[in-house]
């Protein structure tokens, strides 16, 4: 029972994926599928369409269990290697740096917001 | 039958190795031995030692993949649990997370360009911020490498986990709710499993911010390509 219902909660998750890939699809739009199906669902559950218990089950099994799923997608590393001795080292440390400095600008603007939120109270 | 030995075996290995990672992980929890990095270091190893091609090995390995679109869809539901948080801290979160995405995409942007990289590696960088099967989706949709954006993903998650304590007593930044937002918008869910470890509110302020910030990150990344690349 409980793996039926996994499936069918997983099956529902299929659902507003591919109704996401064929929005980007029909409309030619730049946002991948899966946002649109994410954000899709996101409207389902506060227009009270899709109840989170509907598919409670199978989305916390697939969101615990993330890194088995794109496993293969990164192991396709191997065909890009080389890639890692010449430009793609620069790369490396450019997105060390560059995430430090996202790491800084966020932190500073919640910050200095919740600063001046507090100063004008 | 011959077709489908590999297929199956490709599967149950993908799925051992998995188990075996985390259970390493749950032994040795550094950020460096995430099941992630450790998971797919054994893959390609195996796969170079055996000799066995990567379009043989995914055969089997697709099946798995095919369950990564559903996956993002499925993270609307921890963000709607969170709407309470999230109508509390509307203004901050927004604000945080646009500032930190316009950021790390124009940190990643401009030396890359400056350094003279082709489009398809910089467009292979710029999605880093976000969780990994978000980036790949971007790196897909704005002519990048997904398999590569995956490891600018590792470096940013990794990267930022080990340097925030650093970086956040050099520059000042101490309130838990603006650390979980930079965790979140800077290291996606490994920065979010970090500030969990801090406290309640900054892990909830960095699991809404991370997915904020894919989402952001999806609408403004291929935008901006099409601006960069014209």
């Amino acid at each position: 029972m409980q793996t039926i219902r996994i499936v069918f909660h997983i099956a529902i998750l299929f659902l507003f994926y591919y109704t996401g890939v064929w929005i980007q699809e029909a409309f030619q739009l730049m946002i991948p599928g899966s946002i649109i199906g994410m954000l899709l669902l996101l409207g389902c559950f506060s227009l009270n369409i899709v109840k989170p218990a509907w598919l409670e089950q199978g989305t916390s099994l697939l969101l615990s269990h993330m890194p088995l799923l794109f496993l293969p997608v990164t192991a396709g590393i191997i065909a890009h290697t080389s890639l890692f001795a010449g430009e793609g080292l620069w790369l490396v440390v450019i997105a060390y740096i560059s995430t430090l400095l996202v790491l800084v600008t966020s932190g500073w603007t919640v910050q200095l917001l919740l600063k001046r939120g507090t100063r004008d109270e | 039958m011959n077709e489908w030995l590999p297929a199956l075996a490709a599967l149950a290995g993908t799925v051992a190795v998995y188990q075996g990672t985390r259970w390493f992980y749950r032994r040795f929890p550094y950020p460096m031995t995430l099941p992630i990095v450790t998971g797919t270091i054994t893959i390609v190893l195996f796969l170079l030692a055996m000799d066995i091609s990567y379009s043989t090995y995914m055969s089997g390995g697709q099946w798995i993949e095919k369950l990564l679109g559903p996956a993002v869809v499925a993270l609307a539901l921890p963000l709607y649990k969170q709407r309470q948080t999230v109508k509390k801290y509307a203004f901050v979160l927004t604000a945080g997370v646009t500032a930190g995405a316009v950021a790390g995409v124009l940190s990643g942007y401009v030396p890359a360009r400056w350094l003279g990289l082709d489009d398809e590696l910089i467009a292979t960088v710029l999605p880093k911020s976000v969780t990994t099967p978000v980036a790949m989706d971007i790196a897909q949709t704005t002519g990048g490498i997904p398999a590569v954006a995956a490891v600018f993903v590792m470096v940013a998650g990794i990267g930022g986990v080990v340097s925030a304590s650093y970086v956040f007593a050099l520059t000042g930044i101490s309130q838990s709710l603006a650390k979980g937002i930079a965790f979140g918008a800077a290291s996606h869910a490994i920065g979010t499993a970090k500030a969990l470890e801090n406290s309640e509110l900054e892990g909830t302020a960095g699991s809404v911010a991370m997915t904020l910030s894919a989402l952001f990150l999806s609408f403004i990344t291929p935008l901006l390509t099409a601006i960069f690349f014209s």
